[in-house]
């Protein structure tokens, strides 16, 4: 059974979570005080990831760190349907590491400006901010070109990836850092999309989609 | 202002979905109900005040994400309360509507609740360009699009519509809040398939640099 | 807010949370900011706590600074009451602790009456403190509390997954108490020892009047509880609220019934605007207009 260390308000560890649900793998949440406890700092956790941040996974013994690498674990492990992470396909999985670049991006930008107005963390606000309006117009962009080209997914035409599942929480929570999507209609569109994969689930700070 | 602007590219909101724009400053949720039905409606539910853009569409209703309470396509009547399910809601809550045509290819709106809808002809076989968020109020925009478009003149219909007519192109600017300006574009006629991602691309390149102009002169 | 109105005494003189002690600890001084009016806070060696103010332009020691329940308390004015009490908290077996203080973009008053709202528990609070089909909000009792503030009874709700202990869902009793302006309890029936309940309280620092931070304290009797699962599901729930909270317009809460509509399940909302507007509260308001 895989053992994950987790903060429900982290949008990194939701990534992991909603893959896991979307592949109907069971895990046990291990569930650290972030916040105020600040328990991934901790001397123990730092055994488990030196870097002190989640999320970690522990897979009978394979100790894994950083979402992105978890999630091209977990697609490339337990996906039968081979879509999520097409190991198959090279230039496909050039496109997606691309993007899971990107969602390192968004992180450092929207993830910090979220962090810093909601949780009191010191960051230059201004310059995080601009750097996740950056981002949010670069991916729109990709976005509306995409629709036209009749492709619904961030890198992959029919399936989504996990690069969409990598994107997908920070540009969601992007209000609680002060950036607002009102320029960006093709990002929510694909959102949308995203929210109506079988198997999604939300997390705090992003509703499902309507029953209909 | 009794006044019609553009505010989306018709299929830019598609049957079920919820989108989120701003008209000189009044906060605007557009939605389309499961039968087709565009509206534009203030983005706020009566209830509590919270934006009815973080809610849903739900066939012919948008449901508020706070209570779930359901506001119809059309008339925005308030049409069931979650909390008292048995009883009918007083006609008096309502979400607040704003008139809204589609003319083909985009949606327009007026603030004026009581304004007619605009004779604008059902130009049909129009092709919606992708639109530009500028942060640059509409006057910045305007200047730059006046001063040429990729080498062709521009004219100016009125304050908020241009046009390319070598080109076929029209541009319609909606002035989103004093500071920010959305730049909608049409293309007269239909394009066929193995041209349109190129003149697509091609549009979008040139009205980046037009935002990015009167950005910088902001 | 006229710059030249003085705050009212109801706010002014009364005692405020304004940080999480463990966040102080770890940094020995921050800044924060009550009722406008920034702050700094500095913890000496000896675990005592000090502040500085500019409540009237210049910067001065402030004198009323205490620490209690795990949070730093400031009065702003002259204290005319104590810090609000929480006499649960010293039942020797309950395992006590903040929940993990968090900022948010809408006036405190807005966060303390969403604290108090069942309508919304089966849809922001879906699979945990309320579940459709159970949408109904069956009639309740608001009272005046005798020391000021209101009391809500005989609240009813079919939760899921009540708190991080349960997993099985069942009616849950409910019973709120507005201690002060900014300051909610809620009571909850514990599903182990019926005869005692578990206890959440929602402090909010108005920082600004639009914008506060959430404290919560909480106080479980210790039946299969640890610190971290508390967090965990408190900032869970919180965290579902604060995006419905920062998208209220207007960020202020309306005080005049007419702003906005109240259905019947909207019982407590009604007799907290109008107890606002009664012991005067203007600051993250709207007042009522006038007659």
């Amino acid at each position: 059974m895989i053992t994950l260390y987790d903060y429900a308000l982290s949008g990194n560890c939701y990534k992991v979570r909603l893959l896991l649900n979307i592949l109907q793998v069971p895990f046990s949440a291990r569930a650290m005080d972030f916040h105020p406890g600040r328990e991934h700092k901790s001397d123990w956790f730092l055994k488990l990831n030196p870097l002190g941040q989640l999320p970690v996974i522990n897979d009978e013994g394979l100790l894994l760190r950083e979402a992105q690498a978890i999630l091209v674990y977990l697609a490339s492990r337990y996906d039968a349907s081979g879509h999520w992470y097409p190991r198959q396909d090279a230039a496909a999985l050039g496109r997606i590491g691309q993007w899971l670049g990107f969602a390192e991006g968004l992180t450092a930008t929207a993830g910090a400006a979220r962090r810093h107005d909601t949780l009191f963390v010191e960051v230059d606000i201004g310059k995080c901010r601009a750097g996740a309006h950056a981002l949010l117009r670069i991916l729109d962009e990709h976005l509306w070109f995409a629709e036209q080209a009749g492709e619904r997914w961030l890198c992959t035409a029919e399936w989504p990836s996990i690069a969409d599942l990598a994107c997908f929480p920070y540009v969601m929570l992007s209000e609680e850092g002060g950036i607002s999507r009102l320029p960006y209609p093709a990002i929510r569109r694909w959102a949308e999309r995203v929210k109506r994969v079988p198997g999604f689930i939300p997390m705090s700070g992003i509703f499902p989609a309507s029953a209909a | 202002m009794n006044r019609w602007f553009a505010v989306s590219a018709c299929d830019a909101v598609p049957p079920g979905h919820v989108a989120y724009t701003q008209l000189l400053g009044q906060e605007l949720v557009l939605w389309r109900s499961a039968a087709g039905v565009l509206n534009a409606w203030e983005n706020r539910c009566p209830h509590r005040g919270v934006r009815l853009t973080l809610g849903s569409c739900v066939g012919e209703e948008l449901r508020c994400q706070y209570h779930a309470w359901r506001f119809a396509s059309g008339s925005g009547q308030c049409t069931h309360i979650p909390s008292h399910p048995q009883q009918k809601p007083a006609s008096t809550i309502r979400a607040q509507v704003f008139p809204l045509c589609e003319d083909g290819s985009f949606a327009w709106v007026n603030l004026t609740r009581d304004a007619l809808p605009s004779p604008h002809p059902a130009a049909s076989l129009d092709t919606a360009l992708r639109s530009i968020f500028a942060r640059a109020p509409v006057a910045a925009v305007r200047q730059v699009l006046l001063q040429g478009y990729g080498g062709h003149s521009v004219g100016l219909g009125d304050e908020f519509t241009l046009s390319v007519p070598d080109q076929k192109l029209q541009f319609m600017l909606q002035p989103v809040t004093e500071a920010q300006t959305i730049i909608h574009a049409r293309l007269r006629g239909d394009l066929n398939a193995a041209e349109r991602m190129t003149i697509f691309r091609h549009h979008n390149a040139l009205l980046s640099v037009a935002r990015d102009q009167a950005e910088a002169a902001a | 807010m006229n710059a030249s109105q003085p705050i009212e005494s109801v706010l002014w003189d009364d005692w405020h949370p304004v940080a999480e002690l463990v966040q102080l600890q770890r940094t020995g001084i921050s800044g924060t900011m009550l009722l406008g009016v920034p702050l700094t806070l500095t913890l000496a060696a000896d675990g005592a706590v000090s502040a500085t103010g500019a409540p009237q332009g210049t910067l001065v020691p402030m004198p009323h600074v205490q620490i209690r329940y795990g949070l730093v308390w400031l009065c702003l004015g002259t204290p005319a009451r104590d810090i609000v009490d929480f006499p649960e908290t010293r039942e020797p077996d309950r395992v006590v602790c903040t929940g993990g203080s968090v900022a948010v973009a809408v006036s405190g008053l807005r966060a303390v009456e969403n604290f108090l709202d069942l309508g919304h528990l089966a849809f922001v609070h879906a699979g945990y403190l309320g579940e459709e089909p159970h949408t109904e909000i069956c009639a309740y009792k608001v009272e005046p509390l005798a020391e000021g503030g209101i009391l809500a009874t005989q609240c009813r709700v079919y939760q899921p997954r009540p708190s991080p202990m349960e997993s099985q869902g069942f009616e849950v009793d409910y019973i709120y108490a507005v201690r002060r302006p900014y300051v909610v309890v809620l009571f909850k029936a514990n599903p182990v020892e019926k005869e005692r309940m578990d206890m959440i309280a929602l402090l909010a620092q108005p920082v600004t009047e639009e914008r506060c931070i959430a404290h919560v304290l909480m106080a479980y009797p210790p039946h299969n509880v640890d610190v971290a699962s508390l967090r965990w599901f408190q900032q869970l729930i919180f965290g579902q609220d604060r995006p419905i909270l920062e998208n209220q317009v207007p960020k202020r809460l309306p005080l005049d019934p007419r702003s906005e509509i109240s259905v019947r399940a909207d019982s407590s909302s009604a007799h907290y605007r109008r107890w606002l507007s009664a012991v005067g509260v203007r600051y993250g308001a709207v007042p009522a207009a006038a007659a």
